[in-house]
C-alpha cells in the first residue's frame, strides 16, 4: 500500500519475516521531502521503514490473544498528537495509527464475536476524536480511514474472497470538501491509487514503483490543476522502461498531451474536457497493463530447478525401490560388488560427470540467452552454479547404482488391491493439482480416498471374517490343520467389522466437525454448534473425552517404556493434570474449584514442559543404569515386565571384563532395540501430550481419534489377515501399506482439524499457548505443530509401530530406512508435481489466493517432513550414544 | 467372464442384458424430457423405482423360467408365500444397511433423508433384488459373504457383476459433487443415482459385447484372443 506497487506470488512465502521496504515508498519521498511522520500501533511499519519516522510507538502486532492493551497503546497518544500548537497547525505531517485489537478478535473468536461490536464502537470514537481535533487546524486536514485487509467469517484472512479482498475506504476532509460520489457504495479503487494520493497531498512525488493513479475524489476542483496532475502522473507511468510505445494507450496519451497543451495555449474547455478524458483512459490502460506485467520470473532458474527435483525423484525412486528389495537379495548384490573399479576411478568419473553437467548447464546458459542470474557467472552465483551441477551429478549416480543394483521385486507381488489404492491414490492425488478447484478443496480428494479405503477395508474384513467363520462352522479341515490360521484370526477376532464399523462413523462425525476448503466454508459445522454458549457443556464433554482418552492411551504406551517404580506414569498424569488445569484457567472447561480459574495458564504451561522434559532424562539414565549406583535395582523391575532383559549385562559383566575377545556378550542389540522403542513411545506421548494442550477445544478428540484410527487400519491391512500360505514374506509390502496409509490418516486429520490450503485457516491462537511475551520461534514452532499436528502424530506412531514390531535391532533398522524412504519419496514427488504446476499457471487468476499458499503449505510440510526424518535419526544415535554410555558405566563398576 | 455352459444359457443372459441396454436409456431419456431428471431424489420420482423393480422382475422371470420347466415346479410354489415374505424382510433389511452406508460415506445426516432412501433403494433393486429372484435367499447371502463360489453359475456371475458395476458406478458418481461447476445437477444424489444406473448399464453393454464376442469366436477362432483380454481385464476384482 505504500510502495504503490503490485507484488508476485512468491512474496506470500517471502512476506512472513517482513524485512525492510528497500524500493521507494510514500515514507521516503515524504522523509526527503522532510516531512514529519508519526507513526502509532503495529510494529511491522517501523519494521518495514526503519529510519524513516520522525516519532513512533510500535505495539507487537503477533501477540493475537491481547484485544484492549494494543489500542490503548495508541489512543493514549492521541490526545498529545492531535493537539494543535501556538500557530494552530498540527504537529505532525502524516499521521498513521494502526488499531490491532478488531484484527485480533477476528482471528480468535471469528466474525460474529460479541466483542466486535464495542471495539467497533470505540474505534468510531476515535474517528471522531480525530475529526474533531481537525477542525481547529487553521490547515486542512484529510483523514483516510481503511482496513489493510478484509475477513472471513471465520476470522481469518488471505484467500481471495470478495470479503476477504475489499475494504472500506472512507475519505474526510475537515473543510471544503464536497463528495463527488452518491451517497451511499462509492466506486471501487485499487489498492495502489492510496500511495501516489498520500504522497500527493504531502506534496511531494509520488514513490517511483508506484503504478497507481490519485484517487478522483480528491482531486483539486481547479481544472488546470487537475489537468496537471493527471498530465503528471500520466507521463511518469508512460516513461516506465517496460511500456511499450506503440500500444493504444501511448497513443492516447500523446493525443491528451496536446490537448492539453491546445487548452493552455488557447484556453478551450471542450480541449480540457477532451484532454482529461483521454488522460483517465490511458492511465486506467496503463495501470491494468502495468499490473499484468510487473510479474517478472527468472525462468531459467526456474526450469532447472524443476528439472532437478525431478532428478531427485528418480534417484529417490531408485533408493526407495532398491531398499524394498527382500533382505537376502540385497546382501547377494552388496557381496558382488568386488569386481567394482577402484576408488580412484570412481572419482575421476565423478568428476567427469560434474563437468559434462557443469558445461551443459553453461551451455544451456548461452543458447538460451536468459538473464537469469544463475548464468551471471560473478561472486555469489558462481558457487550456486558449481552446488547444482554437484547435486545433479549426484543424482546421477544415485540412478546408476540404484538401476544396476534393483534385482529382485518380488516382495511387491504381495501387493493386494488395498495397496494399489494407497499407491494409485497418493499418485493420482499430486496430479489433480492441475484444477485450481482441487487445490481449494484438496480436503475432499483426500475424504473420497479414505471413504474408498475404508469400504475396501470393510468388505475385506467382512469377506475375512465370514470366511473364517464358515469354516470353522463346517469344521473344515483346514482350520484345524493349520493352528497359525486360528491364532492369526483370534488375534485380530470377529471384532474387527463392528470395531471398523465404528470407526467409519467416528470419521463421518470428525468429517462434520470442521468444514473447510473454499466453497463450503460458511456452512455451521459441528465446531461452530459446540461453540455457542448454550452448547457448553457438549464442548467440555468432547474436552474431557478427549484428555481421558489421551491419557489412557499414553498410559498403556508406558508398557514399552522402563517404567521404573510407575514413575512414567505419575509424570504422565501429572502432565495430563497440567493440560486439564490449562483447560480450567482459560476457561474452556468448568470446575468446581473456583481457585483455579485463578491459576495463570502460563506457569502451568512451564510445569508441563518441565514435565515432559523430566520424562525423557529419566528414560536415558535408566538405561544408562544411573540407579544402579544409587542402590536401586533396575533388574527386579525388568524381570517382571519380561520386557528388557537388561538383567543380562549385569549377570556377564564379568565375562565381558575377563573374556575381551566375545565382542558382546551381552545383547546391546536388543537393548538398544529397547531403548528405541522406549524412546519413540515416548515421543508419541508427549507429542499427543503437547497438541492436546495446543488444540482448540473442540478438536481435543482428534487426538485420541488419530492413535486409534492409526492402529485399527494397521492391523486392517496386515497382509498376512487370515492368510493360508502363512510362509510368505509380507515384510515389505506392510511396511510400504502401513506407511502409506498413516500417511493418508496424516493429511486427513489436518483437514479434519480445519486446515486448508489457505492462509485464512492458520490458527494464530495456538501459537501463543503460554506464552507471555512473543518470539518468534517458539510460536513459529508451536503454531506448525498444531497445524500439522495430524501428520506428526500419524507418523509418530508410525514409528512407534515399526519399532514395536520389530523382531531385532537389524529389522527395525531396515523397515526404518523403508518407511523414510517411502515417506522421503512422496514428499517431494509432490513437491516436483506441484512446482510444475504452478510455474505452468503463474500468470493465472488465482495465482493470489490458490497457488502460492499452496506453495507455503507444501514449503512447510516439507520442512517437517525433513524435521521428522531427523528426529528419527536422533533416536537412533540417542541409543548408540546410550548404550555406549552404559557401557562405559557397567565397565566401570566391574573393574571397582 | 463366462465359462459358458450352455449356448442356451448364454443367449438368454444376452437377450436379458439387451432389454436392460433399452429399456434403462429410455426411462431416462423419458424422463429427462419431461425435465423431471433433477427430481430423482425427490419422491415424487417414486415410480422411476417402480419401473425398474418391475422390468427387473419380469426379466428374472424370464432369466429362470426354463428352470420351472425342468421340474421342482410343486416345490417353488409350495414355499412360494414364505418365500416372498422372507425375501421382502431381507430386501429391507439391504435397504437400511446401504441407507446408513451411504450416510456413514458422507451422505448428510440430519437431513435430506428423502434422498438418500431413494438412492439406497435404487441400490438395492439394481443389485441385491435380480440376485434373490434368481437364487433365493439363502443362496444369495452366502453369495454376498463370499461363502460359496459362483464359478460355474454363468448367470448368478453376470449378476454379481452388474452389482459390483453398479455400487463401482454410484462411487464414482460421487466425485462431481465437489467440483465448482454450479451445475443444477450437482446436487445430491442424482450424481450418484445417475452413476449407479450408469455403472449397471455398463455392466450389461459389457456383457451383451462379450456374449457376441463368444458367439462370434465360434466361427472365427481369431475373435478368441479378444475375448482373452477381456476376461484378463476381469480377473483383477
Amino acid at each position: 500500500m505504500m510502495t504503490g506497487s503490485v507484488s508476485t506470488f512468491a512474496d506470500v512465502a517471502l512476506n512472513f519475516g517482513a524485512p525492510a521496504v528497500r524500493g521507494d515508498s510514500v515514507l521516503r519521498v515524504a522523509a526527503s521531502r522532510g516531512r514529519r511522520t508519526v507513526m502509532y500501533g503495529d510494529d511491522t511499519w517501523i519494521r518495514l521503514f526503519p529510519g524513516l519516522w520522525s516519532e513512533y510507538d510500535g505495539t507487537t502486532s503477533f501477540f493475537v490473544t491481547d484485544y484492549t492493551e494494543v489500542d490503548n497503546n495508541v489512543t493514549r497518544h492521541l490526545d498529545k498528537v492531535l493537539a494543535p500548537d501556538e500557530k494552530k497547525q498540527p504537529k505532525f505531517d502524516l499521521l498513521v495509527l494502526h488499531y490491532l485489537g478488531l484484527d485480533h478478535i477476528g482471528h480468535l473468536e471469528g466474525a460474529r464475536s460479541t466483542k466486535i461490536k464495542p471495539k467497533l464502537v470505540e474505534m468510531d470514537e476515535i474517528v471522531k476524536k480525530i475529526y474533531v481535533a481537525m477542525q481547529k487546524w487553521d490547515r486542512n486536514g484529510i483523514l483516510i480511514v481503511c482496513g489493510d485487509h478484509g475477513m472471513r467469517d471465520a476470522g481469518g484472512h488471505g484467500g481471495s474472497t470478495p470479503a476477504e479482498v475489499l475494504v472500506p475506504l472512507v475519505v474526510i476532509k475537515s473543510q471544503d470538501f464536497e463528495c463527488p460520489h452518491p451517497l451511499g457504495p462509492g466506486p471501487t479503487v485499487a489498492q495502489v491509487d492510496v500511495a501516489p494520493t498520500i504522497s500527493w497531498l504531502l506534496n511531494a512525488p509520488p514513490p517511483g514503483d508506484s503504478t497507481g493513479r490519485i484517487l478522483p475524489s480528491l482531486l483539486p476542483a481547479d481544472t488546470r490543476q487537475h489537468l496537471y496532475l493527471l498530465h503528471i502522473i500520466a507521463e511518469r507511468m508512460a516513461k516506465q522502461n517496460d511500456l511499450p510505445t506503440d500500444k493504444e494507450f501511448y497513443k492516447q496519451f500523446e493525443r491528451a498531451e496536446n490537448q492539453f497543451a491546445h487548452y493552455l495555449a488557447t484556453g478551450q474547455q471542450s480541449a480540457a474536457k477532451i484532454s482529461k478524458e483521454f488522460y483517465e483512459q490511458s492511465l486506467a490502460e496503463m495501470t491494468e497493463y502495468l499490473n499484468g506485467t510487473t510479474v517478472d520470473f527468472d525462468m531459467f532458474s526456474i526450469v532447472v530447478a524443476i528439472i532437478l527435483l525431478y532428478f531427485i525423484v528418480a534417484s529417490l525412486l531408485c533408493v526407495t525401490l532398491y531398499s524394498l528389495q527382500p533382505d537376502h537379495s540385497r546382501k547377494h548384490s552388496t557381496t558382488k560388488r568386488g569386481y567394482q573399479s577402484s576408488n580412484a576411478g570412481r572419482i575421476v568419473a565423478f568428476l567427469f560427470m560434474l563437468c559434462l553437467s557443469g558445461s551443459g548447464l553453461i551451455v544451456a546458459c548461452f543458447i538460451t540467452e536468459t538473464k537469469s542470474q544463475l548464468c551471471s557467472f560473478n561472486g555469489l552465483w558462481l558457487p550456486v552454479l558449481l552446488v547444482v551441477a554437484a547435486a545433479f551429478t549426484i543424482t546421477y549416480f544415485i540412478m546408476k547404482t540404484g538401476i544396476e543394483r534393483i534385482k529382485n521385486l518380488s516382495s511387491l507381488n504381495e501387493l493386494n488391491a488395498i495397496d494399489f489404492l494407497l499407491i494409485g491414490g497418493t499418485v493420482f492425488h499430486a496430479w489433480s493439482f492441475f484444477g485450481t478447484s482441487f487445490i481449494e478443496e484438496e480436503h475432499m480428494t483426500w475424504y473420497f480416498f479414505w471413504n474408498t479405503f475404508m469400504f475396501f477395508v470393510l468388505i475385506r474384513s467382512i469377506v475375512v471374517v465370514v470366511m473364517y467363520w464358515s469354516k470353522k462352522m463346517t469344521g473344515a479341515t483346514e482350520v484345524q490343520e493349520k493352528p497359525g490360521l486360528d491364532e492369526k484370526m483370534s488375534a485380530v477376532g470377529i471384532s474387527i467389522v463392528p470395531k471398523w464399523v465404528l470407526l467409519i462413523a467416528l470419521h463421518r462425525y470428525l468429517r462434520t466437525m470442521n468444514q473447510t476448503g473454499d466453497r463450503w466454508l460458511f456452512l455451521p459445522d459441528t465446531a461452530d454448534w459446540l461453540n455457542e454458549p448454550e452448547n457448553s457443556l457438549y464442548l467440555e464433554l468432547h474436552v474431557i473425552i478427549g484428555t481421558i482418552m489421551t491419557v489412557l492411551i499414553c498410559v498403556h504406551n508406558l508398557v514399552y517404556t522402563n517404567n521404573l517404580m510407575y514413575i512414567h506414569t505419575a509424570l504422565t498424569a501429572a502432565a495430563a493434570t497440567c493440560t486439564f488445569c490449562y483447560r480450567v484457567a482459560t476457561h474452556a472447561v468448568h470446575a468446581p474449584f473456583e481457585d483455579m480459574k485463578t491459576w495463570d495458564p502460563i506457569i502451568i504451561v512451564s510445569v508441563f514442559w518441565g514435565i515432559l522434559m523430566a520424562q525423557f532424562i529419566y528414560e536415558i539414565i535408566t538405561y544408562v543404569g544411573f540407579f544402579k549406583s544409587c542402590g536401586v535395582h533396575p533388574a527386579e523391575h525388568a524381570m517382571n515386565s519380561k520386557k528388557f532383559d537388561y538383567v543380562k549385562p549385569k549377570t556377564k559383566t564379568e565375562d565381558y571384563i575377563y573374556d575381551p575377545t566375545i565382542e558382546e556378550p551381552w545383547n546391546v542389540e536388543e537393548v538398544k532395540l529397547n531403548l528405541a522403542r522406549s524412546l519413540s513411545h515416548l515421543m508419541l506421548n508427549n507429542m499427543m501430550l503437547v497438541i492436546l494442550l495446543l488444540m482448540r477445544p473442540h478438536n481435543v478428540v482428534m487426538v485420541p481419534s488419530v492413535y486409534i484410527t492409526c492402529v485399527v487400519s494397521s492391523k486392517c491391512v496386515d497382509h498376512k489377515l487370515l492368510d493360508r500360505r502363512s510362509a510368505r514374506n509380507t515384510d515389505v509390502a506392510d511396511v510400504l501399506s502401513r506407511t502409506l496409509v498413516h500417511m493418508w490418516i496424516g493429511i486427513l486429520f489436518f483437514f479434519y482439524q480445519g486446515n486448508s490450503n489457505s492462509l485464512a485457516s492458520v490458527d494464530l491462537g495456538s501459537g501463543y499457548v503460554g506464552l507471555r511475551e512473543y518470539s518468534p520461534v517458539r510460536v513459529a514452532t508451536r503454531m506448525g505443530l498444531h497445524a500439522y499436528a495430524g501428520p506428526a502424530l500419524a507418523g509418530a506412531v508410525l514409528f512407534c509401530t515399526l519399532a514395536a514390531e520389530a523382531r531385532d535391532w537389524q529389522q527395525y533398522l531396515k523397515s526404518i530406512w523403508r518407511a523414510t524412504n517411502i515417506l522421503a519419496l512422496h514428499r517431494v514427488y509432490a513437491v516436483v508435481l506441484y512446482t510444475v504446476i504452478a510455474t505452468i499457471f503463474r500468470h493465472h487468476l488465482f495465482v493470489w489466493s490458490v497457488f502460492s499458499p499452496k506453495l507455503l503449505y507444501d514449503f512447510v510440510a516439507t520442512v517437517f517432513g525433513v524435521q521428522a526424518l531427523a528426529t528419527i535419526g536422533y533416536i537412533i544415535f540417542l541409543t548408540h550414544v546410550t548404550s555406549w554410555l552404559a557401557r562405559v558405566l557397567i565397565t566401570r563398576s566391574g573393574l571397582r | 467372464m463366462f465359462a459358458f455352459n450352455t449356448q442356451l444359457e448364454l443367449r438368454r443372459i444376452t437377450i436379458s442384458s439387451l432389454i436392460t441396454c433399452i429399456y434403462l436409456p429410455s426411462i431416462v431419456t423419458v424422463i429427462s424430457y419431461r425435465g423431471s431428471l433433477y427430481y430423482v431424489g425427490k419422491g415424487s420420482s417414486f415410480y422411476i423405482l417402480v419401473l425398474i423393480f418391475i422390468a427387473e422382475l419380469l426379466k428374472s422371470f424370464y432369466l429362470s423360467a426354463p428352470n420351472d420347466i425342468q421340474g421342482k415346479k410343486g416345490k417353488t410354489s409350495k414355499t412360494k408365500a414364505s418365500d416372498v415374505l422372507k425375501s421382502f424382510v431381507f430386501l429391507l433389511g439391504v435397504n437400511f444397511c446401504f441407507f446408513i452406508g451411504i450416510i456413514l460415506f458422507g451422505a448428510p445426516v440430519l437431513d435430506l433423508h428423502e434422498e438418500t432412501l431413494m438412492l439406497s433403494t435404487l441400490l438395492t433393486i439394481l443389485t441385491i433384488f435380480p440376485l434373490i429372484l434368481h437364487s433365493g435367499v439363502e443362496c444369495s447371502m452366502q453369495l454376498l459373504f463370499g461363502v460359496k463360489s459362483f464359478a460355474r453359475d454363468t448367470v448368478v456371475e453376470m449378476l454379481v457383476n452388474n452389482a459390483m458395476l453398479t455400487v463401482c458406478g454410484a462411487w464414482l458418481g460421487a466425485v462431481v459433487i465437489p467440483l465448482d461447476w454450479n451445475t443444477p445437477w450437482q446436487q445430491w444424489p442424482i450424481p450418484c443415482y445417475l452413476g449407479a444406473i450408469g455403472g449397471y448399464l455398463l455392466a450389461n453393454v459389457l456383457t451383451v459385447f462379450k456374449a457376441t464376442l463368444m458367439t462370434a469366436a465360434y466361427k472365427y477362432p481369431a475373435v478368441n484372443f479378444l475375448v482373452m483380454i477381456l476376461n484378463k481385464l476381469r480377473v483383477s476384482k
